[in-house]
């Protein structure tokens, strides 16, 4: 069956059979069958229920005699074609390990590695080579959209409206049948005069182009490549750099290598000397890589790979200026004040005994390779374990989608314990390690900032200006005492912050709502939106940090009132819509002890506002109701 | 239309920076305010010899402004920048002028740029202000009486509250040369200071470019230490790093150029810092735990995508893209909530209620948990998978954090060790292994930071990321050809034998924008692109060109003796006649391209045909060889090569 149905294509071939070897078989052809699975190349993986398997350690007693026959037929068969045979007791176990999906090599380039312009000097040189990815991302299987089906129609016109879900409706989850998610595309443009002040527009009337700041830069159809830069493939060395003086926090990518072209003993020969070359300077070179014709070009660092039966260029892609974001940070080792004094000792700065006590804990939790078989010697082994590390998400989602589709209603088991074996140190590391921490939590003294103080104004000496100058007092010269609705948000923090009183507070966070409401009610559209919601942020910041968090609970619930009502401008439900994904909502206990909201409360209220517009009066009537959003 | 529709699927996974600041939106927004004074307007000579021009700094500082705009539209496509000229005989601001009725809210003040992303419009009437042109010259005249620093941050004040609100930076980049300018003034020094107060906790950063006049140091104590606060509000972590800064811009005035100061000082301070994710737990042990922040401090830039231009107005406008979902069945539309996910499994489609996807996805709390610590050495060159991620301490959740982290990093530094974490970024983030290492501090030669002291966690791949290494034959060149290799190398070290991404722009990226930026503000299309990422070559002949040919030489007679040594027939003979003529065609790799047969003979081969006009009559085989050899694709029919292979020639 095999034969006529993969013919001689490329697949991998295997049978796996699985036998308990009871009944009586025919032995005359075994030789012959065994034959075709070689010609075929075919793999065959025998699994025999209490099959004898001594690499396995299992034996079964009182075997009975047909059974015995058999299992020697079959493992004559099996070393007749370079099969495997074992025992089903074996395969089940190994299930747990996590299978790695093998990718067929293929080059992601295939070129010359080039030293000087070939074109115009007879001094350059070119090795022919090919380019393997080393490492690449293995993703998770892909999931496809689906909607619930509004209504089940019969089966005849189901298959025929996507060929996806499977044909029997039998699609699982206790969500019943579902139907394929289509995405339209349409196009808007801001109109003035359409109503909402946008309109469709249709696709052919559309160009392509880019956007240059806020301005539209259309690129005719005959023009399409005109931003492209114009290249050639190749892989052109730029120069070379010693590489311990390179930062290994440069690798932008995933690795490559890069072998001489195959079957070309000339190229390999030529590149090995380069890669011995590289190794014994301890250099890396850096490369310039144009992968295909007119592909932006990268830069690369390629270093050496010397291992006794392989030889390669290692390749990953280096940053260019453009990466670099240069964000500053002040030392570690040592405190410059604002006045420029390097002070060497400092609350931020780690004490003699600290350094100490790292040190020794660092040493006490160095992961030794184990090496069990003390005889054979063995070059001492740094490797990380790699190997032994699976893609955690990866697998529990495959695994996860076995187990569903053999168990439909169940929920999904846990992720297995060997895709969580590195989220923790080892036990054997704590042990040896417990010591030496203890001394280092001591040397250390970390505490937890509290969670009230979290939000509470840090350090009033930050507000002053460089020169220390008591601005407080100026401000108090100035007597401002109504919040200009221009400058709110300077005046509201301020008048907090002269706050002797609970009616201060209360009075600052009145006319930060009349101001708010206002801009609410003469915004056009969506203009005054962000100004509404940074108002709101501010507000409630500080209502935190002052623990007055009740005011802009009060004031949050009739805003939300005021809104469902619409009295504030019309419809402002996109306005919600934004304070909630803002996370505007109530302040709840978690955020503000003094807060009496709990999180679920805060939550409910965050739902206000349903879809459609049918119950807005009921809302109003009781701002406290159960409502959710439908989801 | 399949290349624009979201990516669904993959949202999730994806490693932007998500916004960390809760209702703020992760933008930058800068708003020059440049002094223009008499002094600001007299022409200064540059000590830089190579420029005799001289250079007045109003128009240094309009220049860098022009130049940044510029940048930023490349670099930072959202944020905006606007330019508030003050001290000038006139005034703008918004519908006011001096023609309009009533008192001016914002005496000689200009707003010259209003504060937004910049339209292409704007950048040229900037480029135009900043090289002296036609009606510029009306609006930089200053003013005869003294404009009130206290109106002209007020004036900033307002432009940040109505066309930036709700930034997570706001910045105004002050540039003057007047260090006092209300002298003993005091009413009018404590209304500036108080407007500094307002703009302060309004989140508006000021910095200051102070330039110092011939003869004259700036001296910030006079007044500008009333207006500036030593730390951001929006960031209360951010050090006094400023100090150091300024000394460099303070030596402006008379001793370096100024435009170039001017500009790398404002480029140096054009990137606001953004967490990638903010007090997450180092735990460095079980219960010992300190808090850090996290950054990219590498990112790879890409061309904004191309969009569609609706040209059916006056002017060409940018058509939004929106998708609607519908289910298959009734074609109604489908709210993103009732969505399930579904992966095919044979012929089946096993789905997961949302909660259960999430549920599939989450290893826990956000972390970075040490396992335990290798040497360095134990990291393999190949083992990453893509740009590290920087931490820095943070006091914020756990008091003490700054110093254990100084701790580990200077242990981990001196000893050049590497931990091993289990790493999650942030909630639902995929977990990752990765090592972590110490990163010290470096700075370039005068002393300006270039790379941050701190720990960098590098993800590793975990065994499926790894793939399996191609077979082939291993071929290890004798002693005497690797000598010959190695002094080639030798020849061509880099300056200092280091990588410096800064000396290497993106050619593409710059191409890019050169091209729409010539599109966009009218100018001609440049013709050769600026590479710098091209090697030099001519330098590669000159100090490494004999070496090469000693080399090639070497490999020449090496190979003869390997091939003369090896059983001819058993490698040949295996193959059919293409491989043949590949091997015969590439394996003359290294040699004096032109000069040389072998190589050439495709070479030489196909410039015969060409110059015969009879390019059609050379084999597939011979032009896909030619083309490879000369980085050309080898895509498409033979029509399409043999088109290619004129090109190539026609260009020479």
């Amino acid at each position: 069956m095999i034969i006529s149905y993969c013919k001689k294509l490329k697949y991998r071939k295997k049978i796996v059979l699985v036998t308990n070897g009871l009944g009586a078989a025919d032995t005359e052809e075994v030789d012959q069958i065994a034959g075709k699975i070689k010609e075929e190349n075919i793999d065959l993986v025998i699994l025999g229920v209490d099959f004898d398997d001594p690499e396995f350690g299992f034996k079964e007693e009182d075997k009975e005699p047909q059974k015995a026959e058999n299992e020697g037929v079959l493992r004559d068969l099996v070393e007749g074609c370079d099969g495997a045979y074992g025992t089903l007791e074996q395969a089940v176990s190994e299930m747990d390990i996590p299978r790695i999906k093998q990718v067929r090599p293929v080059p992601t380039f295939k070129g010359f590695l080039q030293l000087g312009n070939p074109e115009e000097y007879d001094t350059a040189a070119r090795i022919p080579v090919e380019r393997y990815f080393r490492t690449y991302p293995a993703r998770p299987p892909p999931a496809s959209s689906f909607a619930l089906r509004s209504d089940i129609p019969p089966r005849g016109d189901e298959a025929e409206s996507s060929g996806t879900v499977a044909p029997d409706g039998d699609v699982t989850g206790e969500g019943g049948p579902l139907t394929t998610v289509r995405h339209l595309r349409s196009y808007q443009i801001s109109d003035e005069s359409a109503p909402g002040g946008k309109r469709d527009v249709d696709r052919e009337e559309l160009a392509k182009g880019y956007e240059y700041g806020r301005t539209a830069v259309h690129i005719s159809e005959t023009d399409q490549n005109i931003t492209t830069l114009e290249t050639f493939a190749a892989l052109e060395l730029v120069g070379f750099i010693q590489s311990d003086q390179y930062d290994r926090y440069l690798h932008m990518s995933n690795a490559s290598i890069i072998i001489a072209q195959r079957a070309n003993d000339k190229a390999a020969l030529a590149l090995s000397s380069f890669i011995h070359a590289l190794f014994e300077l301890d250099c890396y070179a850096v490369a310039r890589l144009v992968a295909k014709e007119n592909k932006p070009p990268l830069m690369v660092l390629l270093a050496p790979s010397i291992e006794p039966d392989y030889e390669c260029l290692l390749e990953v892609q280096l940053p260019f200026a453009e990466d670099v974001r240069t964000y500053r940070f002040p030392p570690l080792d040592k405190v410059v004040t604002v006045s420029g004094k390097v002070v060497t000792e400092h609350r931020n700065l780690p004490n003699d005994e600290l350094c100490d006590a790292m040190s020794k804990y660092v040493d006490s939790m160095e992961l030794v390779d184990k090496d069990e078989n003390e005889s054979v010697i063995r070059e001492p082994i740094e490797a990380l374990p790699i190997d032994e590390s699976f893609s955690p998400v990866l697998h529990r989602i495959d695994s996860a989608i076995r187990y569903r589709a053999v168990h439909p209603n169940d929920p999904v088991p846990p992720a297995s314990e060997r895709l969580t074996k590195f989220s923790q140190p080892s036990e054997e590391v704590v042990k040896k390690s417990k010591k030496c921490l203890e001394k280092l939590k001591s040397a250390a003294d970390v505490k937890k900032v509290p969670p009230k103080e979290k939000g509470r104004k840090r350090n009033r000496e930050a507000e002053k200006p460089l020169s220390g100058l008591d601005v407080e007092a100026l401000l108090h010269q100035e007597k401002r005492t109504k919040i200009s609705p221009n400058n709110a948000i300077p005046e509201f923090k301020q008048s907090l912050s002269h706050a002797e009183n609970i009616e201060t507070i209360n009075d600052a966070v009145k006319q930060m709502t009349v101001i708010i409401e206002d801009q609410i009610r003469h915004s056009l559209g969506d203009a005054n939106y962000d100004r509404v919601v940074e108002g709101l942020g501010v507000m409630r910041e500080e209502l935190i940090s002052y623990e007055e968090p009740a005011s802009y609970n009060d004031f949050m619930r009739l805003l939300k009132e005021k809104l469902l009502r619409e009295e504030l401008g019309g419809d402002r439900r996109e306005l919600w819509w934004l304070i909630r994904r803002s996370k505007l909502g109530l302040i709840d206990k978690t955020q503000s002890d003094r807060s009496e909201v709990t999180e679920e409360e805060a939550k409910k209220v965050g739902w206000f506002i349903p879809r459609l517009k049918m119950c807005a009066d009921c809302f109003s009537s009781c701002p406290q109701s159960n409502f959710k959003k439908p989801l | 239309m399949a290349d624009d529709a979201p990516r669904g699927d993959d949202s999730f996974e994806g490693e932007e920076e998500i916004d960390e600041t809760g209702y703020k939106s992760v933008k930058d927004a800068v708003l020059f305010a440049i002094d223009v004074s008499d002094s600001m307007l007299t022409p200064r000579p540059s000590s830089d010899p190579k420029k005799s021009v001289k250079e007045s700094p109003a128009s240094a500082a309009l220049k860098s402004a022009y130049h940044l705009m510029q940048q930023r539209i490349i670099s930072n496509p959202r944020d905006m920048i606007g330019v508030l000229l003050y001290g000038t005989q006139d005034s703008k601001f918004y519908n006011e002028d001096e023609n309009s009725r009533g008192d001016l809210s914002y005496p000689h003040c200009y707003l010259f740029t209003d504060l937004d992303v910049p339209s292409a419009d704007e950048v040229k009437g900037l480029r135009a202000l900043a090289e002296d042109e036609g009606e510029s010259r009306d609006i930089l005249v200053p003013s005869k009486e003294p404009v009130s620093m206290a109106n002209v941050l007020f004036c900033a004040n307002q432009i940040f509250t109505s066309k930036a609100p709700n930034f997570t930076s706001r910045r105004l980049f002050i540039v003057t040369d007047n260090d006092n300018p209300h002298g003993e003034n005091k009413s009018l020094r404590s209304a500036a200071t108080v407007r500094a107060k307002d703009l302060y906790d309004l989140g508006v950063v000021i910095e200051l470019f102070p330039i110092s006049r011939p003869e004259y140091e700036f001296d910030t104590s006079k007044f500008y230490d009333d207006i500036i606060y030593k730390a951001t509000p929006t960031d209360p972590d951010a050090p006094a790093y400023f100090q150091s800064e300024r000394k460099v811009s303070t030596a402006t005035g008379d001793g370096i150029s100024l435009l170039n100061s001017l500009l790398s000082s404002v480029n140096s301070k054009s990137v606001p810092r953004r967490a990638l994710f903010s007090n997450v737990t180092l735990e460095l042990g079980p219960e010992f735990k300190i808090s850090v922040n996290g950054y990219l401090l590498f990112k790879r830039q890409e061309p904004a995508r191309s969009c569609y231009v609706w040209l059916g107005g006056e002017k060409p406008q940018i058509a939004k893209g929106v998708t609607t979902l519908t289910a298959d069945d009734t074609a109604r539309a489908v709210e993103k909530g009732e969505i399930r996910k579904a992966y095919k499994f044979g012929d089946e489609q096993i789905s997961f209620t949302p909660e259960e996807q999430q549920s599939l996805r989450n290893f826990g709390d956000p972390v970075i948990r040490i396992i335990g610590f290798k040497p360095i050495t134990a990291l393999p060159f190949w083992a990453n998978l893509k740009h590290p991620t920087f931490i820095y301490p943070s006091e914020e959740t756990y008091i003490g954090s700054t110093r254990v982290f100084s701790a580990l990093h200077q242990k981990l530094f001196k000893d050049s060790k590497m931990a091993l974490v289990w790493f999650i970024a942030r909630k639902n983030a995929a977990p990752v292994l990765a090592a972590m290492i110490a990163g010290p501090e470096k700075t370039d030669d005068q002393g300006t930071q270039k790379f941050p002291p701190g720990m960098w966690i590098l993800p590793l791949p975990f065994a499926d990321d790894v793939r399996q290494n191609p077979e082939t034959s291993l071929n290890v060149a004798p002693e005497p050809l690797i000598d010959r290799m190695r002094e080639v190398v030798q020849q061509l070290q880099l300056p200092k034998a280091v990588y410096d991404p800064t000396k290497y722009p993106n050619p593409s990226l710059q191409w890019h924008y050169r091209i729409l930026q010539a599109l966009a503000l009218d100018e001609d299309l440049p013709e050769q692109p600026e590479d710098k990422t091209v090697p030099k070559y001519r330098q590669i002949d000159k100090r490494a060109g004999e070496y090469v040919l000693a080399w090639s030489d070497e490999l020449e007679s090496q190979y003869n003796k390997i091939s003369a040594e090896a059983p001819k027939t058993s490698t040949l003979a295996k193959r059919g006649p293409r491989d043949r003529a590949a091997e015969e065609g590439a394996s003359k790799p290294a040699k004096r391209v032109k000069a040389e047969a072998g190589f050439g003979g495709v070479e030489d081969e196909v410039r015969l045909q060409y110059e015969k006009g009879a390019i059609s009559k050379l084999t597939l085989l011979v032009l896909k060889e030619f083309l490879v050899s000369h980085g050309r694709s080898t895509a498409g029919k033979k029509a399409d090569l043999v088109e290619r292979v004129e090109e190539f020639f026609e260009q020479k």
